[in-house]
């Protein structure tokens, strides 16, 4: 990978976004002396452009522009490996967490689309009907991702097996769900809650 | 209520029991019923938001779960829970919720009543091995898993992080290895039992599902084990479903069985196999359990 060079100064270091970090995660990135910990265990990190340790780095040196533009924090499998093995207690799962809500609700310019539709149907599916329609959720990912073919083998073979369901109903108190959505929704416009 | 059985719980099967993992459901309830462990399913129960609620939305992750932690107040007993990952948001939220009172004011506003906090959350494999205890469990057992070699399979969710779950040791659990114990079968030693399977990249990215399962696999496969245990609908998803297409991808062979902690639960108890669900497991386990002289 092509590095460019990284210049740091008061006007490239974004402070308030690192405070924003820590302040959603309810960790402190600064405590990190990166010992890699967190990448020597981490299943993920092959996957990823920066491994954990860089990602915490990046963030230390306000560089989060370089860490949402790439596809890292949606690589991340939320496995807990390195919250549970950092000596200083950084909780990085949380960080990741924290993230993602910003380069979700800012429409991050990730370069991974792929993880972020599926999380945008998953969660689509539960307003919808109050639990998950997996059929569904396989079908309109195949759809809108483009891959139609993606497991169409294994459909047949899942549905004998009586493990997809064709229809699935909705839950009878589903308007409770939309409920909290339009709550959160609310509170979110006030300024209630992040 | 609560006069037939001695241990009663209010029961949280999750999604995935209700479709993909349904052979989880039925030996879960097949296998409470045969040691007398009463289940009432929670009703009208909602999704746990599971990894993508948490993953950018870690308010609806949380009031979800609270939302069904307190539809479950109105059942009697603990909260009894199958699947690894609805365990771990379940537990995570009462964390929130006991340990940062701005996130509990937030839930309760989101959810418009008070945050439950009191119901206690217990996986499975917990009520087997603590609450009726692995004596009462080996007493039960009828025909030994005897010969039979299997890789406890942990995953991430069970036992991460510290504090948490609570169900055991974050890095070195023993809890599954003891309840197989009791069973009569023997666990194997090996190095993946709390590696990552890849998880839910089973619908996003499944090449990333195909290197992580085929080195849990390849593990289970070096220790000698002849099938491998687990406790999560992903992984079983992961390591059985996907097995096959791991196999071709890696050009190697496995056939290797995977069993919910409930099925090998249930076989050793004598359950017919047909109240176990083992049909619709992907890898037919029928040829190992005949080898074995287990059914």
């Amino acid at each position: 990978m092509k590095r460019k060079k990284m210049l740091l100064s008061n006007e490239t270091i974004n402070i308030g976004f690192v405070n924003k970090v820590e302040a959603l995660s309810g960790t402190s990135v600064r405590r990190c002396f990166q010992c890699g910990k967190c990448s020597a265990g981490c299943p993920m990190a092959s996957f990823m452009e920066h491994p954990p340790n860089r990602v915490v780095r990046l963030l230390q040196l306000g560089q989060w522009e370089r860490i949402l533009a790439g596809r890292s924090i949606w690589y991340c499998a939320s496995c807990e490996t390195c919250a549970t093995r950092c000596p200083n207690k950084v909780n990085l799962a949380a960080i990741m967490d924290a993230l993602r809500k910003l380069s979700w609700d800012a429409n991050g310019p990730s370069k991974e689309s792929f993880v972020q539709l599926a999380n945008r149907l998953f969660i689509d599916n539960i307003r919808t009907y109050g639990r998950q329609y997996e059929l569904r959720l396989g079908a309109v990912f195949n759809v809108k991702s483009g891959q139609f073919m993606k497991d169409l083998l294994l459909g047949p073979k899942l549905l004998s097996r009586g493990k997809l369901k064709m229809f699935h109903s909705k839950n009878r108190n589903i308007t409770e769900i939309e409920n909290i959505f339009t709550r959160i929704e609310e509170m979110r416009k006030k300024g209630e809650a992040p | 209520m609560g006069s037939k059985h001695k241990l009663t719980y209010a029961y949280y099967p999750g999604c995935s029991l209700h479709a993909s993992a349904k052979e989880y459901d039925i030996s879960t309830r097949s296998v409470c019923k045969a040691l007398r462990i009463g289940l009432a399913e929670v009703p009208d129960w909602f999704c746990c938001g599971a990894t993508p609620a948490h993953n950018v939305d870690e308010l609806l992750s949380l009031s979800l779960c609270a939302k069904n932690l307190s539809m479950a107040e109105e059942v009697e007993g603990d909260l009894a829970v199958a699947c690894a990952a609805c365990f771990s948001r379940l537990k995570t939220t009462q964390h929130h919720l006991e340990h940062n009172d701005i996130q509990r004011k937030q839930v309760e506003k989101a959810i418009a009543a008070p945050a439950p906090v009191g119901k206690k959350v217990k996986h499975l494999l917990e009520i087997l091995a603590r609450d009726l205890g692995l004596n009462k469990l080996e007493e039960a057992v009828t025909r030994p898993l005897t010969g039979l070699r299997v890789a406890c399979y942990y995953g991430c969710l069970l036992t991460r992080p510290p504090g948490v779950p609570e169900l055991d040791d974050c890095e070195d659990p023993r809890i599954m290895e003891d309840v197989l114990s009791a069973l009569g079968a023997e666990p194997v030693q090996w190095s993946h039992r709390l590696e990552c399977c890849g998880a839910n990249f089973t619908l996003s990215r499944p090449g990333v599902v195909l290197q992580l399962s085929n080195a849990i696999l390849a593990s289970a496969r070096a220790a000698g084990a002849d099938c491998i245990m687990v406790a999560c609908p992903l992984c079983h998803g992961n390591l059985d479903i996907r097995q096959q297409e791991i196999e071709e991808g890696y050009q190697t062979r496995y056939g290797m069985p995977v069993f919910y902690i409930t099925q090998m639960v249930g076989l050793a108890l004598g359950i017919p196999t047909p109240r176990l669900g083992l049909e619709s497991m992907m890898v037919n386990p029928m040829p190992l359990l005949q080898e074995k002289h287990l059914i």
